[in-house]
């Protein structure tokens, strides 16, 4: 049976995880421990919420590379608002960062989508310009994890199910429900097939009659959406905000994306292929500076190495699939 | 009562799709003059033309792409506004392309549902695949439902386009050269299917350049020429000189009156012999020379691959078959660099996006081929010189422009033509190869084109002139090569060429018969 190329390419991303733990198991003492896959599946669900929402905006042919941004602020806006006012209700929490990051994205998607501004140029531009309006809001204080709420503090430790010294983290949880989610939208609703085909040939789509530009525009608020939640995650797990938090995401979520074998000219890609691609690039991560105490600088390094390594193997593949 | 055998039409069924008074206007050209039509349940309709003719533009304005400045557009006797390709497919109107518009990466059964707007809010893959399974095994067709689009051939990327169509349930199937890249298996393939539309209560209105397949598959026959609709007929009541006559009837322009007069030039001796040029599934055989002094050109429909020809003697998309002999030596063209070393030179059809810099100045483009000629010792670019050199051209060719340094964006059509024409000419070609030189550029423009080119080969240049207006590959060639899908059809002598012989080659009618000249009325 042939399979579908994604399915294909998210095996080959499984086998590359499981090589990779086998990997640093040999040279790692104690190295597959219960203590591993509950720091890293923490580390992987904030990274992987982040590179579902760039899925979306990528498979439209776009790119967001504000989302760093968005997740400083967010961060820092929500830990703010709890600082001031311990007894906010959770979901209200929730709600205003989820909010705030959706208005961001709307911004970048007003730009985009209705101004005609190429994608890469208004999110470069959002990039700096959401990190500035942080700098100049925060008035450069930091965020204390004393002053957050103790359920705040508490969630990135809570569990939803244990077994033995495995923990299944709440934040694991979430993420897990919007890849469900979002896997089921692309796939099973005709919002998510029409993405696929504004990035797999606008001009046909345009011919199709469909709404390309409004369709655009609400991947982009997904996507801020989405870095919203995932800054709400940050402010748990780091507890600690300073204005530059977030910084270097906007990498990290294209790397995951391009990895996780979403093309980066749109039109195919999946969201099981996005949560491997982080989980690859977060365990690598991981393993390689927490393990083996390897430079910081070289983290950068290993993201651009994997990004141009995904998209070289990609390019040659497609071009050996058309020369057929 | 028994539904009316194909192409009866009964006299008092309503048109499904009722076409009055359309006309369309761009910038300077009417495109369309009030243009009259109507499609009835159940026929196929040919739409025929020349190039130019106006088909296109009909088509774009009964899908929705482009409106109408006056007229309108009936469906099943309502007036319908045709605002986008969302409302003309509302309506049942759907067309099918050439080069069919899918989705790459979605798989055979999504590009066939994707406009679907009565599906539910998810989507049932098992359903759809059976259902698209169903479609086009009712076609006759056999598809992976399963696999991408991107790798399908044209011929099943037109059977995925019009599985959509029926799934859509349209009323009118437009099909636009559906034919021109086709095989001659998936040709009869294509007009099964059309037949069985028909059968279904379709309206198909076939557009082509193949007089033959009209004759094969049509019921009634409109003729378009020059935006204006010439006539409609029933298939049974035309022959094929009739309908050769009603394409190109237009009395030769005035324009070109004087047509070989005043020319005093006398062919010289051979530059350029290609024998059997070659390039695999594009084109084949081409056989011609090339002599000092002498306009050759070629004509054909589009999509005969005339421009392919003079790619491959540019060495932009290199032959690989055949010989290619230059002043006597036989040479190999691989790279656009070699050809200009040969002295051949190519102006290209498109000088917007790639004949000429659009932002810079006439200067920098005439002299970007041979930019090495104006450098200083260090490698700079002498700006004195180049500007001199710009301006000589500006003078000869007259273009209107304050300055060589005026920005070439800046000027009328016709002007940035010329200066096309000093670019290539500042590379002082033996060989200049032009690829529609006279398109979009006004009347006044025009003469002056073809006195330039008269000038030239004057000059003891050899030309090859691409043009699909007739009348000027008329006037202005000593011979005429007529190409047919990759193929070429014949040359024929400036006192053979008319507009029936060569339209007759062109369109793959008459043969060998064609230099015979004008049409006597030979029957089919």
């Amino acid at each position: 049976m042939r399979l579908r190329a994604e399915t294909r390419r998210e095996g080959v991303l499984l086998l590359l995880i499981v090589l990779v733990l086998f990997g640093f198991s040999l040279v790692i003492e104690n190295y597959l421990t219960a203590r591993l896959f509950n720091r890293v599946s923490a580390s992987v669900a904030i990274l992987a919420i982040l590179a579902i929402g760039q899925t979306l905006v990528v498979l439209t042919r776009n790119i967001d590379l504000s989302v760093g941004s968005i997740v400083g602020f967010t961060a820092y806006f929500v830990g703010q608002q709890l600082s001031l006012d311990n007894h906010i209700h959770p979901l209200v929490a929730v709600s205003m960062a989820v909010g705030l990051g959706a208005v961001l994205g709307a911004c970048n998607g007003v730009l985009v989508a209705y101004c005609r501004v190429p994608a890469i140029i208004v999110t470069l531009g959002t990039l700096a310009l959401f990190r500035t309006i942080l700098v100049e809001y925060s008035d450069a204080q930091t965020i204390l994890t004393v002053n957050l709420p103790q359920w705040l503090i508490d969630l990135p430790r809570l569990n939803v199910v244990s077994y033995e010294r495995l923990h299944l983290r709440a934040v694991v949880a979430v993420m897990l429900a919007v890849a469900v989610l979002f896997q089921l939208l692309l796939r099973y609703s005709s919002f998510g097939r029409r993405l696929y085909a504004i990035g797999s040939s606008p001009e046909a789509a345009r011919n199709a009659g469909f709404p390309t530009q409004r369709l655009v525009f609400i991947a982009f608020v997904l996507c801020g959406a989405l870095a919203g939640l995932t800054g709400f995650l940050f402010l748990a797990r780091f507890g600690n905000i300073t204005v530059v938090a977030g910084i270097g995401q906007e990498l990290k979520s294209v790397a995951a994306v391009v990895v996780g074998g979403i093309n980066i000219f749109g039109g195919s890609g999946s969201v099981l292929g996005a949560v491997l691609g982080a989980s690859l690039i977060d365990l690598l991560e991981n393993s390689l500076i927490r393990s083996l105490q390897i430079s910081e600088f070289l983290r950068d390094a290993l993201l651009g190495m994997l990004i141009l390594a995904a998209v070289a193997v990609d390019s040659v593949l497609m071009r050996r699939r058309r020369d057929r | 009562m028994p539904p009316p055998a194909p192409g009866e039409v009964p006299a008092s069924a309503a048109p499904v799709l009722e076409v009055s008074g359309v006309s369309k206007r761009f910038d300077m050209t009417q495109a369309l003059k009030e243009v009259s039509l109507s499609l009835h349940e159940g026929e196929i309709h040919a739409l025929v033309g020349e190039n130019g003719a106006g088909k296109s533009t009909l088509i774009k304005i009964l899908t929705g792409v482009e409106h109408c400045d006056a007229g309108e557009v009936r469906v099943e006797g309502r007036v319908v506004h045709l605002a986008n390709a969302q409302e003309a497919q509302a309506h049942g109107l759907a067309a099918i392309y050439q080069e069919p518009l899918v989705f790459p990466d979605l798989d055979v059964a999504e590009n066939i549902f994707i406009t679907h707007r009565d599906q539910a809010m998810l989507v049932n893959w098992p359903r759809m695949y059976a259902q698209a399974e169903a479609l086009l095994a009712s076609l006759g067709v056999r598809l992976d439902v399963r696999a991408p689009a991107r790798g399908l051939t044209l011929a099943a990327q037109q059977a995925v386009e019009i599985a959509k169509a029926i799934s859509l349930e349209v009323k009118v199937l437009i099909m636009d050269e559906p034919t021109a890249s086709l095989s001659d298996h998936e040709v009869r393939q294509l007009f099964r299917v059309a037949r069985q539309l028909r059968d279904r209560g379709v309206a198909v209105l076939f557009i082509t350049h193949r007089l033959e397949e009209v004759f094969e598959i049509a019921d009634r026959i409109t003729v378009l020429r020059d935006g204006q609709h010439i006539s409609t007929r029933p298939a049974a009541e035309v022959t094929r000189d009739l309908l050769i006559r009603d394409m190109v009837g237009r009395e030769v322009d005035q324009f070109y009156g004087n047509r070989g007069a005043g020319s005093t030039r006398t062919i010289g001796q051979r530059v350029c012999r290609v024998r059997g040029l070659a390039r695999e599934g594009v084109f084949s055989g081409m056989d011609f020379d090339l002599h000092e002094g002498e306009v050759l050109g070629f004509a054909g429909l589009v999509g005969s691959r005339r421009t392919d020809v003079a790619l491959a003697l540019f060495g932009i998309q290199p032959a690989d078959r055949g010989r290619i002999e230059i002043g006597g030596r036989e040479v190999r063209i691989t790279s656009p660099r070699a050809a200009q070393q040969l002295g051949v030179a190519y102006m290209t059809e498109d000088r917007r996006k790639l004949g000429l810099a659009m932002p810079l100045s006439i200067a920098a483009n005439v002299t970007l081929p041979v930019l090495r000629r104006y450098l200083t010792r260090l490698g700079l670019i002498h700006r004195p010189r180049e500007e001199a050199a710009a301006e000589g051209f500006r003078q000869r060719l007259d273009i209107k422009a304050p300055s060589a340094m005026h920005l070439v964006e800046k000027l009328s059509g016709g002007n940035q033509q010329k200066v096309m024409f000093g670019k290539w000419l500042n590379t002082r070609p033996r060989i200049f190869l032009l690829d529609e030189p006279t398109r979009g550029i006004d009347v006044g423009a025009k003469a002056e084109v073809h006195a330039m080119v008269r000038e030239l080969a004057e000059e003891g240049m050899a030309i090859l002139c691409i043009s699909s207006d007739l009348p000027e590959v008329l006037a202005m060639s000593d011979r005429i090569l007529v190409m047919r899908e990759g193929r070429q059809m014949g040359i024929l002598g400036r006192d053979e060429a008319t507009q029936e012989a060569v339209m007759s080659l062109a369109t793959g009618e008459g043969g060998a018969t064609a230099e015979a000249g004008a049409a006597e009325g030979k029957t089919p």
